[in-house]
């Protein structure tokens, strides 16, 4: 197969920029004090309390929408898949959620209206997550500190776990967005069906797909649409949920769109240089950096911040300090100025 | 496409599977045999068409197909991954579920045409739940439909997100306002969406389909004897579950009252049990190729069937049964717009594969 024909209609365009970064310039990521800068630049803003805050409130809401009823193995599967594991290592950040709800909450909308599709994204992601961990993929033996779904509950309990996380997604939310006041049925059906293509053949499965076709060893495009396709359409989607829940007119939706799908990748992208550079945790993504070279991967995260803080600058005259948190992510994605595993308790 | 078989076009057809009913269960049904075989008389009568079950199913799978064909995004890449989809989505097989979906729709009184988005997206989550249950760590079948499985063709793993797009595909295509005709009920059609698809998610989760199959699961591998209410747990909620959510939001979408939907919620129910009865008494009595799938796999792995623990005589009045107990609920409807769902309860009963 050529798979190089495979890319061809995906777009995130990465601006060829000359490339100027060299590691020396990129002393944030190792560099606690710039974090420390960041924060008193906009001292309104306290990301790590907002996001620690959400956090507790996506994890009750995940909670309560997974009782354990009969038949419990599966409904304990699904749990094992959905919540992490306890100590620092198990925890989850829960970004697309914290997304979410910013941008909702970007466009003046209640919290409310973004909570129910803030947890469905984390099922959607958790279901992607125990097919993606499966013997006959990734054949990951750990997830998050503890035993993958597989590995706890076997291979045919986990393709059904995946497999009823899918429906719970949807489940929840119709039966939790408060609608049709204030969210019209329309606009919930718009976010389903954004729900559902994120994940479908064209999105995320698309990237593991791609990535399982060994796609990330050829070159730097290839490794850009793995990476689009795994993460940047899972951010896209998160940050287009919050704003059609939000009320987002069209070029409303499509800058968060753009913000989103940028700002996932950054966020991958970073994740892979700290664990390349032995600052973060291991991971199994190294061949992205084999194919991009760390110069290189270093001056497309330069690219990506700030094409996700000219999205962000769009809002700021309109919304003010309600985009704060938009250009926090920014800056958090690039330099993790803080640990969040000690504030992701367990409900 | 196969040819369908020749349904119930004439009650002879009936006495294969139903010999001699007990006294006892010739009088419980009889009067529901005269009140239907009264509704089939009157679409019979000079004034109407009469109904064509087998040219009713056979335009509705040609409009299916066309549907399925059309929702899968073929020219995008990966190219792969949708040819895995497409192999598995348009393989052929009877199409009862849209078929239910559709008919559903027109007695709830709406147009048709307006059930062929869901109805789409439930041969689609039928067909991902095939792929996923054909999987070597699930029942580890080689042949589906007389063909080779999704996996055995193109890989575990391909088939495992081949299922997962379907699923994804089914909830976007069915939210999707664009797929829909122009002329849906323009102030309602939105909310029976939203609630048709509640409707669909339900029923396939943790407490609907893939209850089912966690339960067969749990059962598989287990020496212990399996009691009825079990086995009816298992196919209320692998198979009828699926056929429930077809005729309900075939009937949602379609604009009926919520009493109509119940008592169509109650002829799927029965005939979801009927389907899987059937099935079980077909592995005994047929052979592989007469079934396009593995016959006799139910006895060569022990499984427990109606046939195993009521017997085959008891199965086929169980069957019979429970297609009274469906017609039963058609009887206050228009009886020519529920010819077809009807037709379709004595076709689930009598099929041959």
């Amino acid at each position: 197969m050529a798979l190089s024909s495979l890319f061809a209609t995906f777009p995130l365009p990465v601006p060829k920029m000359p490339d100027t970064s060299k590691s020396s310039r990129f002393l944030p990521i190792r560099a606690s004090a710039a974090a420390a800068a960041a924060a008193t630049a906009s001292p309104s803003f306290d990301l790590r309390r907002y996001w620690t805050s959400l956090i507790s409130e996506v994890e009750g809401e995940l909670d309560a929408a997974m009782p354990i009823r009969p038949p419990e193995s599966i409904h304990n599967a699904m749990r094992h898949a959905v919540f992490p594991g306890a100590g620092k290592e198990g925890s989850a950040k829960r970004a697309p959620p914290v997304l979410c709800v910013a941008a909702c909450e970007l466009l003046g909308a209640p919290r409310a209206a973004a909570l129910p599709t803030a947890a469905a994204l984390e099922m959607l992601h958790a279901a992607s997550l125990v097919h993606d961990d499966l013997p006959c993929f990734d054949a990951a033996p750990t997830r998050r500190g503890r035993p993958s779904t597989h590995a706890a509950y076997g291979t045919d309990m986990a393709v059904l776990a995946g497999d009823a996380l899918f429906p719970l997604a949807y489940t929840h939310v119709i039966a939790h967005t408060p609608s049709p006041d204030p969210v019209p049925h329309a606009v919930l059906l718009r976010v389903l069906a954004e729900l559902a293509r994120t994940v479908g053949s064209t999105g995320m499965a698309a990237g593991q797909f791609l990535d399982l076709a060994g796609a990330t060893a050829l070159g730097e495009a290839e490794v850009m649409q793995v990476l689009t396709k795994k993460f940047g359409e899972m951010a896209e989607c998160s940050a287009a949920c919050g704003a059609m829940l939000g009320g987002a007119g069209p070029d409303e939706e499509a800058a968060l769109r753009r913000y989103g799908r940028t700002i996932g990748v950054l966020y991958e992208l970073v994740d892979d240089i700290r664990s390349a550079s032995g600052n973060g945790k291991m991971r199994s993504n190294a061949s992205v950096l084999r194919a991009l070279g760390m110069d290189r991967a270093l001056g497309i995260v330069e690219e990506l911040k700030a094409q996700a803080k000219t999205e962000a600058e769009r809002f700021g005259d309109k919304y003010g300090d309600r985009v704060l948190p938009l250009y926090s992510f920014v800056d958090y994605a690039v330099e993790r100025g803080f640990e969040l595993q000690d504030a992701a308790a367990r409900p | 496409m196969a040819a369908f078989q020749p349904l119930v076009a004439s009650r002879a057809h009936l006495s294969p599977l139903l010999p001699a009913p007990a006294a006892a269960a010739v009088a419980a049904t009889s009067f529901h045999r005269r009140r239907f075989s009264a509704i089939v008389a009157a679409a019979a009568a000079p004034t109407v068409t009469e109904f064509d079950f087998k040219a009713y199913m056979g335009e509705r799978a040609v409009a299916v197909n066309q549907a399925l064909d059309a929702a899968i995004p073929a020219g995008e890449p990966p190219a792969a991954l949708h040819d895995a989809m497409r192999y598995a989505l348009l393989a052929g097989g009877k199409r009862v579920r849209p078929a239910l979906c559709l008919a559903a729709c027109g007695v709830a009184g709406g147009r048709e045409a307006w059930a062929m988005p869901p109805a789409a997206a439930l041969e689609m989550v039928h067909t991902m739940s095939l792929v996923h249950d054909d999987l070597p760590c699930m029942d580890d079948d080689d042949l589906r439909r007389g063909k080779p499985t999704c996996h055995v063709v193109y890989g575990e793993p391909i088939a495992v997100l081949a299922g997962d797009a379907l699923l994804s595909l089914a909830f976007k295509h069915m939210a999707d306002v664009s797929s829909y005709p122009a002329d849906v009920d323009a102030d309602r059609h939105a909310a029976r969406v939203v609630r048709a698809v509640g409707e669909l998610a339900r029923c396939i989760g943790s407490e609907g389909l893939v209850a089912g199959q966690v339960v067969d699961l749990e059962m598989t591998g287990s020496t212990e004897a399996v009691p009825l209410e079990r086995l009816e747990y298992i196919h209320l909620h692998k198979t009828a579950a699926l056929l429930e959510a077809s005729v309900v939001i075939g009937a949602i979408i379609g604009g009926g009252s919520d009493d109509q939907i119940e008592r169509l919620r109650k002829y799927a129910r029965s005939i979801g049990l009927l389907f899987q009865v059937v099935d079980d008494i077909l592995d005994v009595t047929k052979s592989s190729e007469e079934l396009g799938k593995t016959a006799g796999k139910d006895l060569a792995s022990d499984k427990t069937t109606y046939p195993k623990l009521l017997g085959l005589e008891k199965s086929r009045e169980f069957a019979e049964k429970l297609l009274s107990d469906a017609k039963e609920q058609l009887a206050d409807f228009d009886k020519e717009k529920a010819a077809p769902l009807l037709y379709l309860a004595n076709y689930i009963a009598y099929r041959q594969n």
